[in-house]
């Protein structure tokens, strides 16, 4: 195969850059070279607002070095991908490893349960890859029409802060000093809008977006645009409420957040360190029996599909609650090791700085009751549908939050509700989770219904 | 200061004048309203402790090129961060593309601007103090947390510093430069106590040289706050839920300022009518007493800048005066669309990111109440001495922040720490509901980041002592 004349390829870069770091005195190395194309286009009372093009590269390295205490490493990144910029890189992560501190729990890029030849090719042409089946013209279109069918869909529609179209599609080669090599490509296609309903203090801004790997595969663009019209509408007059303690259905918009906490708690890193409110829960019931969440890696709609995690290792699918218990903390190899557990594939790796750790597709099993029906079962409480703000200790799981929503009362929506707060702490909220929707819905790589909590506490009047 | 008084450094130019002047020439149409090419090279550098061991270390360059063209209310904007002269030109035909003419506009000379008196030093802020020197601050900073208190279990100490040098070439032919070095320090605990545990955090930084953080004491102090402050959260009540008058401490709580005020300024927001000040040029939205200001121009600030990201001179723009609107926050687009003048606030992540209207250093001005009378001023409600983060819909005006540092105030006393708490208000009313102003204008430490359309840029905030009458506080006590 011969390669093209203008620019390497990211295999061939990643690969030179193990051969870099090792002639620089690296022990053990990986490497990853990445290259991102998109294009995206904004469009705001039916003219064009922006039009965007971007097309970046990177190269990242993690080098360790043998030292008499063990093993120590250092990463660096670099978007100079010039054979002077690799040789560069490489030079100076083999000088940041030696001044950093060697751990003898160091685990190195040898040995990992890497996926076969055979199960790369199958994953390739199973995922392509490439671009998503758009060029800007016909972003463009989409754009306009979402936006018009958003601003047109009443006249309590005031004002626009229009629509976004885009597209790209991104490669990456990741390469071992164990002889692990793989290059994948992923593609993406998104479509937003975002309109105004009311004037002067009582206008509501709503938004609706769908992310997709084939532009073919996105939403109707009327289904868009009546979510956000409707939703911004649907908020005007919103008032205060009383201070108390009621239930709560999170709609799924909101309870991602929830799966988010989750998340962060059960990540092997944070549990290391003792900065979880889970940190001592694993193999306890946290939630009732009948809630369950899988970490899936491979799912026709999760746009978190992957075959080997930033390590190289194979990613499995995993449960991570079972009839309400934890089953485990997320790790990559150097927390599996220190936690004395089994890997589980989610290491995740940008260009620059150290693993980080994360789901895959994490889908929360949907129940049987529509949110009609939770309505009906909780009777009175509050439906949330925003949230805004950062109130979340993650080491103590105390959750304070500024919210939005609808109030409910004898099983139906009665008024839109804003500027108040909720808040418990999560371990009790898990624990209190009454019901679980058959609404589920996916956004990007997290899938979840609506959820109902009891016995939270409302700030307002 | 800077003992630099030459022209911008040439030298940096990653490129060629010549080259660019083709890209200029081939990317312009005849009736572009605007136009540039952002070319930078950054560096940044980061040690981080944890378990008493300095064992990640990163490094990360990023260079590369942006280019625009603005014509009306359309922006065109590509990046690539190759410099050769193919990707160059690429990437200003790509953000030719919203060109109405098939023009190109009279090619002009590049010449360079000179630009105000650097706010910073042109150095690298890493320069002199080797990784050794950072990773000895970082161990005795940890030996520091952990014999300050015997409950101390984690500590993680994080130093970093970056430097950007930038370019900007302008539609007329100007060339602007500016070199940003920016530094920061960050400490972590968690402590624990009969099974509990509790975190406490402390940060700070600006455009200055490491050496400051390695030679000063200020280190040192950052350690003992957030050993005292994870300790005081041991022993925190559950905060009230409801609604209470506040007293804000000094410094970082201005990010009430940034949040409640700020963003709903944003030129952007107001040309398009999105934001709940859009129609409130002059009118009265703040308690009579209440300026608020918005500075780039403050020596070495985490959120100054001596050019902003179109070439223009940073500005102290009036925001509130005496509880009057007086100002937005201005880029250029933004302003010649609105008939205003630029402020010195179009700024960009980086080359790969458009140019949004985005805040300094936001800061209210003292006024003349002492400090200890304005908690004592409390019945019944919370002093809220420190901050976490804050958000804000700029439409409906809603905005929120959480306290790190708060305490119960019964007949002007205080009484116990109180959990983190969500405070939620609306922006175009809570400084109507201010009844105090503090003698004490504090800046913060150094350690703000603001996050708008997916960029994130380092800002400043400021505020004296504040007393607010009405605030809803997110506690789980009723």
């Amino acid at each position: 195969m011969s390669l093209p004349t203008e620019a390497h390829s990211l295999s061939y870069l990643a690969a030179k850059l193990i051969d870099e770091a090792r002639k620089a005195g690296a022990t053990y190395v990986d490497a990853l070279a990445v290259n991102d194309t998109g294009d995206s286009i904004s469009v705001r009372n039916g003219s064009v607002e922006s039009v965007e093009r971007e097309d970046a590269q990177g190269i990242g390295l993690r080098a360790f070095v043998e030292t008499a205490k063990g093993l120590a490493f250092a990463t660096a990144s670099s978007s100079d991908v010039s054979e002077s910029g690799l040789r560069k890189l490489a030079e100076q992560v083999v000088l940041m490893a030696k001044i950093s501190e060697p751990d003898p729990d160091a685990m190195p890029p040898v040995g990992a349960s890497h996926p076969t030849i055979d199960e790369l090719k199958v994953w390739n042409k199973k995922h392509p890859g490439g671009n998503p089946g758009w060029d800007i013209e016909h972003a463009r279109d989409a754009a306009l029409h979402c936006e018009e069918l958003a601003r047109n869909h009443s006249s309590e529609i005031t004002n626009s802060e229009g629509a976004e179209a885009s597209f790209g599609h991104n490669r990456v080669a990741y390469a071992s000093c164990d002889g692990f090599a793989a290059e994948y490509g992923k593609s993406s296609a998104s479509i937003s809008v975002s309109v105004i309903a009311g004037s002067g203090e009582n206008m509501q801004r709503d938004y609706a977006w769908h992310r997709a790997r084939r532009a073919s595969d996105l939403r109707d663009p009327r289904l868009i645009a009546e979510e956000a019209a409707s939703r911004a509408i649907s908020r005007l007059n919103a008032g205060g409420m009383e201070s108390g303690h009621g239930t709560i259905i999170f709609e799924p918009r909101t309870a991602t957040s929830l799966l988010g906490h989750l998340v962060g708690a059960v990540n092997g890193r944070s549990v290391l360190q003792q900065r979880s409110f889970l940190t001592e829960a694993l193999g306890q019931q946290i939630f009732p029996d009948f809630v369950c969440i899988e970490d899936k890696p491979n799912h026709p709609e999760g746009l978190g599909n992957r075959l080997f995690d930033g390590e190289g290792t194979r990613c499995t699918a995993h449960s991570l609650i079972d009839r309400g218990t934890l089953t485990t903390f997320l790790t990559d190899r150097y927390t599996a090791k220190r936690l004395a557990m089994p890997e589980t594939g989610s290491a995740m790796r940008g260009l620059t700085g150290d693993i980080g750790i994360g789901s895959s597709n994490l889908i929360w099993q949907p129940g049987s009751h529509s949110q009609k029906a939770m309505l009906k079962e909780i009777g009175n409480g509050l439906l949330v549908t925003e949230l805004i703000g950062f109130g979340v200790n993650p080491v103590t799981g105390d959750y304070s939050r500024g919210a939005g929503g609808f109030l409910i009362e004898d099983g139906e929506i009665v008024r839109p509700v804003q500027g108040i707060t909720i808040a418990g702490n999560l371990k009790e909220m898990f624990a209190n989770i009454e019901l679980v929707g058959s609404d589920l819905t996916w956004f990007g790589s997290t899938a979840v219904p609506s959820i109902a909590i009891s016995n939270m506490t409302i700030a307002g009047q | 200061m800077s003992n630099q008084t030459l022209d911008p450094a040439s030298d940096s130019l990653p490129v060629s004048i010549e080259t660019l002047q083709s890209v200029l020439s081939q990317m312009l149409p005849a009736d572009a309203d605007d136009g540039d090419l952002y070319i930078e090279h950054s560096t940044a550098e980061s040690l981080a402790l944890e378990e008493g061991r300095v064992k990640h270390v990163s490094a990360s360059t990023h260079q590369g090129m942006g280019a625009r063209v603005i014509k009306g209310e359309a922006s065109g904007h590509a990046f690539t961060d190759r410099f050769d002269t193919a990707a160059l030109m690429e990437a200003g035909k790509s953000a030719r593309a919203i060109a109405q003419s098939n023009q190109y506009r009279a090619p002009v000379a590049i010449h360079q601007d000179r630009s105000s008196p650097a706010l910073y030093q042109n150095v690298n802020p890493s320069e002199g103090v080797d990784f050794l020197k950072r990773k000895t601050l970082l161990e005795e900073l940890d030996a520091l947390a952990r014999s300050l208190d015997p409950r101390v279990k984690q500590v993680f100490a994080n130093v970093s510093s970056s430097f950007s040098d930038i370019h900007i070439i302008r539609m007329d032919g100007g060339h602007l430069h500016d070199a940003r070095p920016l530094v920061r320090l960050n400490i972590s605990v968690v402590v624990e106590q009969n099974g509990m545990r509790e975190t406490g955090s402390a940060g700070g930084g600006g455009r200055f040289s490491l050496s400051r953080l390695t030679e000063g004491d200020e280190a040192k102090r950052l350690v003992r706050e957030a050993v005292r402050l994870a300790i005081l959260n041991l022993d925190a009540h559950e905060a009230p839920a409801g609604t209470f008058p506040v007293v804000l401490g000094p410094g970082w709580p201005g990010i009430l300022l940034h949040e409640a005020i700020g963003h709903g300024l944003e030129g952007d927001f107001n040309r398009k009518g999105t934001s709940v000040f859009s129609d409130k040029m002059g009118k009265q939205v703040a308690a009579r007493g209440i300026t608020v200001v918005d500075d780039g121009t403050i020596n070495e600030r985490r959120g100054s800048l001596t050019i902003d990201d179109e070439g223009t001179p940073s500005n102290r723009t009036v925001l509130i005066e005496d509880g009057m609107l007086t100002g937005y926050l201005m880029d250029r687009q933004n302003a010649r669309l609105m008939g205003m003048k630029p402020t010195g606030n179009g700024r960009r992540e980086s080359y790969a990111h458009p140019v949004l209207p985005r805040m300094t250093n936001t800061f209210m001005l003292a006024g003349k109440d002492n400090p200890a009378d304005i908690v004592a001023s409390l019945d019944r409600g919370i002093y809220a001495a420190n901050f976490g983060g804050g958000q804000v819909d700029i439409t409906s005006g809603k905005f929120v922040f959480t306290t790190s540092e708060a305490y119960y105030v019964e007949n002007g006393k205080i009484q116990y720490p109180v959990k983190g708490a969500t405070l939620i208000g609306l922006g175009h009313e809570v400084l109507q509901k201010v009844s105090m102003i503090g003698n004490d204008l504090e800046l913060d430490p150094g350690v703000g980041t603001c996050g708008k359309g997916g960029q994130s840029v380092p800002v400043g905030v400021g505020l004296p002592t504040l007393r607010i009458d009405e605030l809803i506080v997110g506690g789980t006590e009723t």
